[in-house]
């Protein structure tokens, strides 16, 4: 598993906590600058907490490097501000205001309008069409896919450096979720850099450069999907 | 279906608004009363409407005054001045009140008396008297002035007791305040001592420690200032501790000191009305008034405290007076005449009115009585 | 468009109706007028409860500071009014910012109970600050509204004034909704980790919803003061909190004109069926009831009811783990 690129973000020793829980073991972790890595692993393996905690969600230590420098922990919107930005599980789009609105809000950082805004939002609008159809709806009243649109076309609005996603495919049809999957790899063809937390392995793993295999709170496999050629392999993984 | 059938409710709420146009009657003597039917005065003006009530019936009975039948106008003000502001406005645009004889939420009348007063309308009263002095001009309060509750008790102490120190008890409504004011003032009058003042709210369980803090100074009775169960209240706590302080207790609803008093037995004393005592009153022009009044209080309403009943009755019948003096029902007219009410012997006392005095009751028209086995005895 | 028209429609009676109180006159003048005062109350209310999805139970606290400032400098020390109306709105932001600072950093109950406890505090001062707010004695004589010397005396005057100052805030509302601020509270409102991921600053939003909740409060008690020329302490009281709160769920708690259509629904309802006497209440009540069944998103939102899907969609059925990997996926893969 050799690298041939720059490392974009690097974590070392990453634990984090929940009250008196650690949920999260020195995860050592490093996504190569325009690489799309996927974190697998079963539900409740701390992937989630892997992303909050890269984001500054949780109370954690350990260090997280992003283009060289540190992350700030407990400061999600330094982070923010640096160009990292999370999907989070169950697309965290907000239902009440209007798909335009929740397309403003990704861009928050930049304000909701504006030469910079509009050029972003059509880029957005472009990938997803159907959002365009949508933009005075109430983003509550769509359905899983088009929510799930509106949560990576938020995440895009902010022109991530880095993308992370939380379980994209939860809750959603097989041809929804490989829409979904293919725009994230075309995405990425385009030079952005991507952690995908799914548990659905074989989908992840057909778009991912890597993967780590997470499981009890600490990384227990650094995969090359090419060498991952049967669901029996996988399941290895997972479970020794 | 749901939305039209909730706009439609709509509609019917503006129609209502529209068409609740008041009906213009001929030859009747408008009576605005704004009263806190519920909230914290409800006891004082349920019984202050009951009053009026029983009032207007005798007039009407007597075919009203100046050719016009009585006719009362009751709003509730929920004991609060918002709601005071817009009964009062309502009477007077509404209903066209050509008077307003209301209760005794003092703020409520407060809230509303610059309202009133461009309206050109005299303020018959059960609360204290606004504190502007343009208002003051069209409002007359029937209550006695604070002192003459305070003034009787000292009296009776000094008189009848060896107590020359009292320890002041009392709640933060303005009226109760007021009293507390007058019982340190004038308390070196009667040679009497205040050594502790202590404040409760009415909804105070347990005022020992306020008890407890007098006795250690030395008081050996309670001026009680303030309404309702917090009078059996501190009754209770005086016996739990085992005191032998005397409790006297300020002008109240008979029903109150019916329990404090199997209580505390002669141990505790009141401020008694009139009205109150009745019974053991002189033959006189007090007893007369009472007389006339009390049959017809009891025949509606039985063994109920006629105390306020009878204020209302005599806030009717100084009404009546003036306006036959006057011989107009127009308000400044009215005002005018109620300011040369003077001697006029009501169920309450004698009230005096004057363009100076406002508060008609300016002699004390108290007694100091106990409660002993349920029966009011003047001391 | 039929949905847009009845979108409207709340709004359009409540215009109606405050237009027909400045026309008609009478005691409609003085309910149209409380319920005007209380729009802008619960405007601010709606800010920090509707948009940011917080709970205040002591917005009464910042209204009383409002109106007692109001009244003493006015009466007391001679002020114009808009200057005293400044001074009030001033203090109670203060205030706000001193509660508010410690306590939005806390999750869940903290802020209600401080917010609780704010509002019994300065209850009990206006009790007990005898030399300065009268207790309950109250404040009477405070002036009528004036601008530049021109005193809103009548009635009539006061109510256009109210008027204005009404669409002032709810205009002012409406901005604050559709800015990047206000899409920041309802984000946040929505989930405050998903508002931070997105760069939003939650804690400082908080705050300054509940300081211009607070702000609003003071206008309304300012004005109401000045209005009735009367100040008491339980013109303040919890009492005014449970309207608040009626008036915001009748009306559309994070709508626009929600606070509007409620405080003129609320301030009207029980008049229309006065007549009724004993039975006021329990209609009220009954009626209260109806509302919220058949508009459970309050009246001013109505509209939207007829425009959205009956029902919310149903989440799409979770997909079974494919059993095997189909293909190599290497294959796959670019």
């Amino acid at each position: 598993m050799t690298k041939d690129r720059a490392t974009i973000l690097e974590t070392q020793a990453l634990s984090a906590r929940y009250g008196r829980i650690e949920a999260l073991h020195a995860v050592d972790l490093d996504v190569g600058a325009g690489e799309l890595v996927a974190v697998l692993g079963p539900n409740g393996a701390g992937k989630s907490t892997l992303l909050r905690s890269i984001m500054g969600l949780t109370d954690s230590s350990g260090t997280v490097r992003f283009e060289g420098e540190p992350l700030p922990r407990r400061d999600p919107v330094a982070v923010a501000r640096r160009g990292v930005v999370l999907v989070p599980e169950g697309r965290g789009i907000f239902g009440p205001m209007t798909v335009a609105e929740n397309l403003q809000l990704g861009a928050y950082l930049i304000g909701g309008r504006g030469p910079a805004f509009d050029q972003r939002l059509e880029r957005v609008l472009t990938l997803f069409p159907r959002l365009k159809e949508r933009l005075d709806q109430a983003a509550g009243s769509m359905s899983g896919g088009e929510q799930q649109m509106l949560a990576v076309g938020r995440a895009l609005m902010a022109e991530p450096r880095l993308l992370m996603l939380d379980e994209p495919s939860l809750g959603l049809a097989p041809q929804v979720t490989a829409e979904i999957l293919q725009t994230l790899a075309s995405l990425n063809r385009g030079g952005l850099s991507v952690v995908l937390v799914e548990q659905k392995a074989p989908l992840a793993l057909q778009i991912a450069a890597r993967a780590y295999v997470v499981a009890g709170g600490t990384i227990t496999a650094r995969l090359d999907p090419r060498e991952i050629t049967s669901h029996d392999q996988l399941a290895r993984y997972y479970f020794t | 279906m749901n939305q039209s059938r909730s706009l439609s409710a709509a509609g019917v709420l503006g129609a209502a608004l529209l068409f609740a146009v008041p009906a213009q009657a001929q030859q009747v003597y408008k009576i605005g009363v704004a009263a806190g039917l519920t909230g914290y005065a409800a006891a004082v003006d349920r019984a202050w409407r009951d009053g009026l009530e029983v009032a207007v019936d005798y007039v009407n009975g007597k075919g009203g005054v100046l050719g016009r039948k009585l006719q009362l106008v009751v709003e509730d003000n929920k004991s609060e001045p918002q709601e005071a502001v817009t009964v009062y406005r309502k009477m007077i645009s509404s209903d066209k009140v050509d008077i307003f004889i209301s209760g005794c939420v003092s703020a409520g009348n407060f809230a509303a008396a610059p309202l009133v007063v461009r309206a050109g309308i005299p303020m018959v009263l059960c609360s204290i008297l606004p504190p502007q002095p343009e208002q003051v001009k069209w409002a007359f309060s029937f209550l006695a002035p604070p002192r003459f509750e305070v003034e009787k008790r000292y009296e009776y102490l000094k008189a009848n007791t060896q107590i020359r120190k009292v320890g002041v008890l009392h709640d933060p409504s303005p009226y109760a305040n007021l009293q507390k004011g007058i019982a340190e003032k004038i308390a070196p009058d009667f040679g009497i001592e205040v050594p502790v003042v202590e404040q409760y709210k009415q909804d105070d369980a347990d005022f020992s420690p306020q008890i407890s803090k007098m006795n250690a100074a030395g008081a050996k009775a309670v001026i009680k200032i303030g309404l309702g169960g917090s009078t059996l209240t501190t009754a209770k706590n005086i016996k739990q501790l085992g005191l032998d302080m005397l409790l006297l207790g300020s002008i109240d609803d008979l029903a109150v000191f019916k329990p404090t008093g199997e209580t505390l037995g002669a141990q505790f004393m009141f401020v008694a009305a009139p009205a109150q005592v009745y019974e053991a009153l002189p033959d006189g022009a007090l007893k007369a008034e009472i007389g006339r009044f009390l049959p017809l209080w009891r025949a509606k309403h039985g063994e109920r405290d006629p105390f306020w009943g009878g204020k209302a009755w005599d806030a009717v019948m100084v009404t009546m007076a003036a306006i036959e003096k006057a011989n107009s029902v127009e308000g400044a007219k009215v005002r005018d005449a109620i300011e040369t009410i003077s001697g006029f012997q009501g169920t309450g006392g004698v009230y005096n009115f004057s363009p100076t005095v406002h508060q008609g009751i300016t002699t004390n028209p108290f007694f100091m009585a106990t409660m002993v086995g349920g029966k009011v005895q003047v001391k | 468009m039929a949905g847009r028209l009845l979108a409207l429609a709340p709004t359009a009676c409540a215009v109606v109706l405050v237009g027909y109180a400045i026309v008609a006159g009478g005691y409609f003048v003085a309910l149209a007028g409380f319920a005007l005062i209380y729009a802008v109350f619960v405007t601010g209310l709606n800010i920090f409860m509707g948009y940011a999805g917080q709970a205040s139970f002591g917005q009464n606290a910042f209204a009383a500071i409002g109106g007692y400032v109001s009244a003493v400098l006015t009466t007391t020390w001679d002020w114009p009014t808009l200057p005293a109306l400044g001074l009030g709105v001033t203090g109670a932001v203060a205030c706000a910012v001193l509660i508010g600072w410690p306590t939005l950093r806390l999750r869940g109950h903290y802020l209600a109970m401080a917010t609780l406890a704010i509002g019994l505090i300065v209850y009990e001062i206006t009790v007990q600050w005898q030399s300065v707010t009268q207790g309950y004695m109250g404040i009477s004589g405070i002036p009528p509204l004036g601008v530049f010397g021109y005193e809103a005396a009548s009635d009539r005057a006061q109510l256009v004034l109210l008027s204005i100052v009404a669409a002032a805030c709810m205009g002012s509302a409406w901005l604050i909704r559709n800015s990047r601020f206000g899409r920041a509270l309802v984000a946040l409102s929505g989930s405050e980790d998903a508002a931070r991921a997105l760069g939003i600053d939650v804690t400082r939003y908080k705050l300054a919803a509940f300081v211009l909740s607070a702000g609003y409060a003071a206008v309304a008690g300012s004005l109401f003061v000045h209005v009735v020329g009367f100040v008491s302490p339980e013109i303040f009281g919890m009492n005014m909190v449970v309207l608040g709160f009626t008036m915001l769920y009748v009306g559309g708690i994070g709508t626009v004109t929600g606070p509007l259509v409620g405080a003129i629904v609320i301030n009207m309802l029980p008049e229309t069926i006065r007549e009724l006497k004993d039975y006021q209440d329990l209609v009220y009540g009954a009626a209260l009831i109806v509302i919220l069944i058949y508009a459970p998103g309050g009246l001013a939102s109505l509209g939207a009811l007829w425009r959205r899907p009956a029902e919310p969609p149903k989440p799409e059925p979770r997909p079974p783990v494919p059993e095997v990997v189909e293909a190599h996926p290497s294959e796959a893969r670019p």
